[in-house]
């Protein structure tokens, strides 16, 4: 086997590309988490972004509008989730599982009901290589995808948000101690449900990237369970910005390697190189889980009223 | 209230409480009983979920461009009013109920369970293989509970990495299970379009089993096959164990309150990985029995998200294996319903995810409304 594949140039432009759609949901599981709710629905939301920006890419022709569509349509699903999880305290884990399997059934309905059966696949321009003259510098790096480009300037900016800002910091107070934080006048509520608005736009921006970077097209299911990976990741990446994209972009060098890998080995099964992301992720958590502190508040509703 | 752990040391669920009982639980054999004045409440939560599956369902069979009346009414006889709609109903009941036993099993050791539809296939993996291997050496009479047997080691080694790793590492077992139902799925995949291809049928499915290892008929007109009475039992057998048996109160204790029950001397990790195993053992079985009785032979599609529907089942059964059973009924009947709207109103198959996540979703609603309200009465 020619090892240096596994070093290839493009395989490192694919592996940006790839790790994309999964490092904007998780940076929304990371703005989400950190305000105290963990939001287990993220694979059915990725799922439904992924179906309402491809068909309103689809519809209008152009994939910004369907990427707002996405967050749009995904930030409703997290309102349904903060009223039900903030407002009304019910367990996060089992709205998030309903919210998750609404969400599927919804994605696919969707888009029967939008495109019907066709025996030809309607298809959208994926965002493309930025041709323009990027910075000469390193050519391959400079030619990316912009939507790669913009998930990568989010990374800094939740990072300076979430840990130089005193916006930030309140969240974080919200995700660790509810009740010190509403002493100070930090309105716990308001910060929840923000949050879990704008970290459900960005997990469904993230699902939109599906079709529009890398597929051109939507199938059903076709998240393939990247949703719980960017649960995963989060935990991987220590609730961090930087940490997540370590690992989104570990995990989209798997995938990417596993891309080349397929065309490279024709007598290996095809299944049995898709199995290995997964497995790589079951290997990766036996890491991550390892002295991972979560927020202090996370998956405990918020009881104002509370006696302690 | 209980009290937070001082470092819970993984996220989702942490180690020592995993699950959050949710506020809803009220009436698990763990304990904490019905204010009756509540009762009316409940109902209501149950009513309103009902009303809006019908009205869910007629909306989005207007939508996909048919008459409602006509084809809920088709609907109905498919699932329901009809010998053959009837067996295929309970046909659906058997998986769903066996898996969700699974996820309630977990629970009440305080462990999620996501992975039903992997340790279903892997079932099915292992009483095909087996299938195949014995089918023509052995009479039916041995033959079948041999291959059932085999779907239950299945699903169990496969649950199996999941707690052990839960347990060693501190893995959470959401993210292994879910990752494992794609690993299994591969794999069949893989068995269907390679080594197993059925060279005729020019599909992703295997050769089929021989003629002998089928499962009885109980409704021979429909096709309604034996399984239920199988799973019905498993369930009535397991509310015995939970309640009646030392096993199942080490069971109760270590999903109500894990530190009190490492006090009282029980091998929490036994526990945990025996109980979860047993659940990962009733799914492969359910797999087993999909095989056995339906299909004949293994396929990619054997389960049409059996195991996502398992959890909303168990999270509307209040995970007590009693309760289960009219639980999938009635998710069951939807599910036939779907199938019967699928064909004559073209609706896609997973249209009924969204309704049953919707349904379940008003009745936590309306029982986190009913613990708020709660709070005033004391």
């Amino acid at each position: 086997m020619d090892w240096s594949l596994f070093v290839d140039p493009s395989l490192f432009r694919l592996t940006l590309v790839v790790a994309a759609p999964v490092l904007l949901a998780s940076l929304g599981e990371v703005l989400i988490e950190r305000s105290g709710v963990l939001n287990v629905a993220i694979e059915g939301m990725m799922l439904l972004g992924a179906s309402a920006g491809f068909l309103a890419a689809y519809r209008a022709q152009s994939n910004g509008v369907g990427v707002l569509v996405a967050m749009a349509t995904t930030a409703l699903v997290g309102l349904v989730l903060a009223v039900c999880c903030v407002s009304l305290r019910a367990s996060q884990l089992t709205v998030g599982l309903a919210l998750f399997v609404f969400s599927v059934g919804l994605s696919s309905l969707l888009y029967r009901l939008v495109i019907g059966v066709r025996t030809l696949t309607p298809k959208v321009t994926t965002y493309g290589a930025w041709a323009t003259h990027g910075p000469g510098l390193v050519s391959w790096l400079g030619r990316l995808p912009i939507p790669v480009y913009i998930a990568l300037a989010l990374v800094v900016l939740v990072h300076v948000v979430l840990f130089h800002t005193p916006f930030g910091l309140r969240l974080r107070a919200c995700g660790e101690n509810p009740l010190a934080a509403e002493s100070h006048g930090i309105p716990v509520f308001a910060f929840r449900y923000g949050s879990v608005l704008v970290g459900s736009a960005l997990i469904g921006a993230g699902g939109a990237l599906l079709p529009l970077l890398l597929t051109g097209t939507y199938t059903d299911l076709m998240v393939g369970g990247r949703g719980w990976i960017a649960l995963m990741l989060v935990i991987f990446g220590r609730w961090t910005p930087f940490g997540v994209l370590l690992g989104a972009v570990l995990f989209g060098y798997v995938e990417a390697l596993q891309y080349s890998l397929t065309l490279r080995l024709p007598h290996v099964p095809p299944q049995f190189l898709l199995m290995i992301p997964y497995l790589f992720v079951i290997i990766v958590a036996l890491r991550a889980y390892r002295g991972a502190q979560a927020p202090a508040a996370l998956m405990k509703p918020y009881d104002r009223e509370q006696r302690s | 209230m209980t009290v937070p752990e001082p470092s819970a040391q993984v996220t989702g669920a942490s180690p020592e409480q995993p699950a959050e009982p949710p506020r809803a639980a009220v009436a698990t054999p763990t304990g904490r009983g019905l204010p009756a004045s509540s009762w009316m409440w409940v109902l209501a939560a149950y009513l309103g979920a009902l009303v809006v599956v019908l009205v869910g369902l007629a909306v989005v069979t207007v939508l996909a461009g048919a008459s409602p009346e006509r084809a809920l009414a088709t609907a109905l006889r498919d699932s329901l009013l009809t010998t053959a709609g009837l067996a295929q109903t309970l046909n659906r009941m058997t998986p769903l109920l066996l898996a969700a036993l699974a996820f309630s099993l977990a629970y009440h050791v305080g462990l999620f369970n996501i992975g039903m539809d992997g340790q279903l296939y892997a079932g099915a993996i292992l009483a095909t293989g087996l299938g195949f291997l014995l089918g023509t050496a052995l009479p039916a009479i041995l033959l079948v509970p041999l291959l059932l047997l085999a779907g239950g080691l299945g699903g169990a080694l496969f649950s199996a990495p999941a707690v052990l790793l839960r347990i060693r590492w501190g893995v959470n077992e959401i993210f292994t299970t879910v990752m494992l139902n794609f690993v299994a799925l591969y794999l069949v995949a893989y068995l269907c379009t390679g080594p197993w291809n059925d060279p005729m049928a020019g599909e992703a499915i295997t050769r089929p089993l021989p003629f002998r290892a089928a499962l009885p008929l109980l409704v021979p007109s429909g096709g309604g096959h034996s399984g239920i009475v199988l799973a019905v039992l498993l369930a009535v057998a397991l509310a015995w164990f939970l309640s009646r048996t030392v096993f199942g109160l080490e069971v109760r204790s270590v999903g109500g309150n894990p530190r009190a029950a490492r006090f009282a001397g029980i091998a929490l990790a036994r526990i945990q990985i025996t109980a979860f195993c047993v659940g990962g053992a009733l799914a492969g079985l359910a797999g087993a029995i999909e095989v056995l009785g339906v299909y004949h032979r293994l396929l990619v599609g054997l389960s049409p998200n059996y195991g996502i529907i398992a959890i909303l089942v168990a999270v509307l059964g209040r995970n007590h294996p009693l309760w289960l059973i009219p639980a999938t009924f009635l998710f069951a009947v939807l599910v036939a319903a779907s199938d019967s709207l699928q064909r004559t109103a073209g609706l896609p198959a997973s249209a009924v995810l969204m309704i049953q996540g919707l349904a379940v979703l008003v009745v936590l609603v309306m029982e986190a409304v009913r613990a708020r309200r709660a709070r005033f009465v004391v």
